[in-house]
């Protein structure tokens, strides 16, 4: 009996041995898809960022792990998908290196640009002079409106109805602000990921949610007894987050940003993440980086 | 009752990949696990040797710094040296981390994970050391330096290798809390067993079948009770095999978080 | 220096709330713990095999599951059985819970310390069980469980910290230190003052069982 525990225990240690060697291999091709090599190999000046990123063969790229359409880990492929990606996959490929990928947060994003842990975000993250003090941003890729989201039974019809109900946004995004000065009265619940916004509505503990449109109709898309309601609260412009003071870097992503608006890319991404959801049809923004940042101001 | 042993709830765990995503999450978790206890284990022992030192400057320092970090939320620890590690140290541990780790061990923020846990687990373990080997009796110390041994021979020949025998079984039932533990990490966005029940609970997005919150959970609270259930046999066997050898009653050590109290010496 | 005493005076309301949020939380969790555990404890010790068992069974369900599972189980879990529980009772009753476990370990091994010497002549001078327990073991077991207490009380305000950055979000002293951190950009100075705040609470529980432990001391 004794010794019977004793194999079965060794058993245990032997089984998580060799799950641990065979995650290995798995995860390597689950979480760096690898690039298409770019047809023509750009030639990039030494000392660049992009000569840096070639040299190293991989680019690290703050995204989303729990917005869809934005960034979604798909736990079938082990994949990270969504329009998000699509821009990253875009920049990526222009600088001929293989895009790994990494769960930035609303709180945490910031400093994974300062500190280097990223090398780009792409993370539905809003243009704002604040930010813009801390980082640096490239041109618009995406531009958003702020909305409400409830229960489809829900009695709330717009802003004006949140005062004293409970409203769920995520910790460190422009939500916590809009709402203060939008429904002073409404009860804030600030978590971590927009994920715990839609597991609070669904089990009821919020009674509505406030953030991008896109990223709420992503909730719409997983649950449909939910549902937009209101006007537009803010306008919301993406940009992707670069390391302060970089210039050429940043110079070299809005040129891919610009082509991935200009060449059909952006309108078939949208589509296949929102639009075919919502039946509606958008045009890339022209907003430029002037006007995101005077409309936070 | 009805919900939760509805076959249509339990449904996802043996559709698509499920299972297998959320195993493979908490083999991260029992790996973040072994390698922070490695480490506390090494760092605990240092600082239970400056604890007992002679050098009243040595031992204070030492007392203070096992005191801050034991009385920190480990919580804190991890959120904070997430946020604020520098790069530096980060990019040490990417190209100094083993090719033979998973790809979810190998980028920066574990570092920060692995950090904070070696921290808060070193200062409880220094303390369980301590009292290991202040509970050995004197007479033994004494007879070492009658026999003519320095003070690191006694350490090293006489009072080590008994005291540290004697806090094996304590050490594993730290493991215990230490695997426990290792869930918060999920919070700075390291890829593990929470982050994967999470995904597996929104799986409907990509049009699979709908994982309720609480049946995921309770299957990964499960597979912390069946490894925490083995690691706490296998504590208790070593604690009864110990006591036989020495011929005395050690005080049970049962449960990490009072295990701590047990150990506390004063 | 002068930035962190600037932070702490811009958001002192904030971190108030949050280290008041902490503290009752901490003291609903802790009553519960005591409870709880008591009861657990007198089943473990209770002269029936099947209680012993059923007390085992609840020590090692809940000091082997993480506290953070425990919460999402208890709160996002039950919500979607139907069960309205909300953020605080799911919070205080999932810690509370979760340390019962450990507070029954630390009465039980308290109740063994007590010599089985003393027992059984207590029972041959004529107690019965329950005497015994009130009158010769209940109170030396006391005594000895003062310090094992403390620790386990410390570990509770240590992590009552888990709750606050769980789905609960309730607004505890770690929240409001991320949520201040998050908007002034001042990371170390806003985590300086949650540190102070932590160790002023498991200071004082220190401090607080030190001086129980010292007034039922023995005097020899």
């Amino acid at each position: 009996m004794k010794t019977m525990r004793w194999r079965w225990l060794a058993g245990l240690v032997a089984a998580l041995a060799l799950g641990a060697c065979g995650e290995e291999k798995k995860s390597a091709t689950a979480t760096t898809t690898t690039a298409a090599p770019a047809a023509a190999a750009r030639e990039f000046a030494a000392g660049t960022t992009m000569a840096k990123l070639r040299n190293e063969k991989k680019i690290t790229i703050g995204v989303k792990f729990d917005v869809p359409p934005f960034g979604f880990k798909n736990p079938n492929s082990g994949n990270v998908e969504g329009f998000d990606i699509d821009v990253a996959k875009a920049i990526a490929d222009e600088l001929g290196v293989t895009p790994k990928y990494i769960e930035a947060l609303s709180d945490n994003r910031i400093q994974f640009l300062k500190d280097g842990t990223a090398d780009l975000i792409l993370s539905t993250m809003t243009i704002t002079a604040e930010r813009d003090q801390e980082i640096d941003f490239s041109e618009p890729y995406f531009v958003a409106k702020g909305r409400i989201l409830v229960k489809g039974d829900s009695d709330i019809k717009s802003v004006a109805d949140l005062d004293g109900r409970k409203v769920c946004t995520a910790l460190g995004s422009t939500y916590e602000q809009t709402l203060k000065k939008q429904a002073p009265k409404a009860k804030l619940t600030l978590v971590d990921s927009y994920s715990e916004c839609l597991e609070s509505i669904q089990n009821g503990s919020v009674d509505a949610v406030s953030t991008d449109d896109v990223i709420l109709t992503g909730m719409i898309i997983q649950d449909d007894t939910l549902k937009l309601v209101g006007g537009e609260l803010t306008t919301e412009p993406y940009g992707a987050g670069i390391k302060e003071g970089d210039k050429e870097f940043k110079a070299f992503v809005d040129e891919v940003i610009a082509k991935f608006k200009s060449d059909g890319r952006w309108a078939a991404s949208y589509n296949k993440w929102i639009g075919q959801y919502t039946k509606e049809q958008q045009q890339p923004p022209t907003m430029t980086l002037e006007e995101a940042l005077d409309l936070s101001k | 009752m009805g919900y939760l042993f509805d076959p249509h709830n339990w449904e996802w765990l043996v559709t698509g990949n499920n299972a297998r995503f959320l195993f493979e999450g908490f083999l991260v978790n029992v790996q973040i696990a072994l390698i922070a206890m490695l480490f506390a284990l090494v760092v605990g022992l240092a600082l239970a040797l400056a604890r007992l030192a002679r050098n009243r400057a040595l031992s204070m320092a030492a007392g203070v710094w096992i005191d801050i970090w034991r009385n920190l939320p480990l919580m804190f620890v991890i959120l904070y040296l997430g946020l604020a590690l520098p790069q530096p140290w980060r990019d040490a541990y990417e190209s100094a981390a083993p090719g033979f780790l998973p790809e979810a061990l190998r980028t920066g923020r574990v570092f920060a994970a692995l950090l904070a846990l070696v921290l808060y687990n070193s200062a409880v373990l220094a303390e369980i050391m301590r009292a290991g080997i202040l509970s050995l009796d004197r007479g033994q110390s004494e007879a070492a330096a009658a026999l003519g041994m320095s003070y690191w021979q006694r350490m090293r020949l006489v009072i080590l290798p008994q005291g540290l025998r004697r806090m094996l079984p304590a050490t594993v039932s730290q493991l215990i809390t230490l695997n426990k533990d290792t869930t918060l990490v999920s919070i700075i966005a390291i890829e593990e067993v929470m982050r994967h029940g999470r995904v597996v609970t929104g799986v409907n997005f990509f049009g699979g079948v709908p994982a309720p919150v609480l049946q995921v959970f309770l299957f990964i609270g499960l597979m912390f009770l069946a490894t925490n259930l083995a690691l706490s046999r296998l504590s208790r066997r070593l604690e009864i095999r110990e006591r036989r050898r020495i011929g005395t009653t050690v005080k049970p050590i049962s449960g990490a978080e009072d295990q701590l109290a047990v150990a506390r010496v004063d | 220096m002068s930035k962190l005493l600037d932070l702490l005076t811009e958001n002192a309301g904030n971190l108030a709330g949050g280290l008041w949020v902490t503290c009752r939380l901490v003291a609903g969790a802790f009553a519960i713990a005591l409870v709880v555990g008591t009861f657990v404890a007198a089943l473990r010790i209770a002269p029936s095999k099947w209680l012993q068992r059923l007390g085992g069974i609840y020590v090692e369900t809940l000091r082997n599951i993480p506290l953070l599972v425990l919460l999402f189980i208890s709160f996002a879990g039950l919500r979607r059985a139907g069960v309205p529980i909300g953020p605080w009772t799911a919070g205080i009753a999932s810690l509370g819970l979760y340390t019962a476990a450990y507070v029954a370990e630390v009465l039980r091994s308290g109740v063994f310390s007590v010599s089985k010497g003393q027992v059984e002549a207590s029972l041959s001078l004529g107690f019965n069980y329950a005497q015994t327990l009130r009158r010769i073991v209940l109170p030396q077991a006391f005594r000895t469980v003062i310090a094992p207490l403390g620790s386990v009380t410390i570990a509770m305000i240590k992590n009552s910290a888990i709750v606050g950055v769980s789905l609960l979000a309730l607004p505890d002293l770690l929240k409001e230190v991320r949520i201040i951190g998050a908007r002034t950009f001042e990371t170390s100075e806003a985590f300086f003052w949650a540190a102070t705040g932590y160790l002023l609470l498991t200071g004082a529980a220190t401090v607080a069982f030190r001086l129980l432990e010292r007034r039922f001391a023995i005097r020899r």
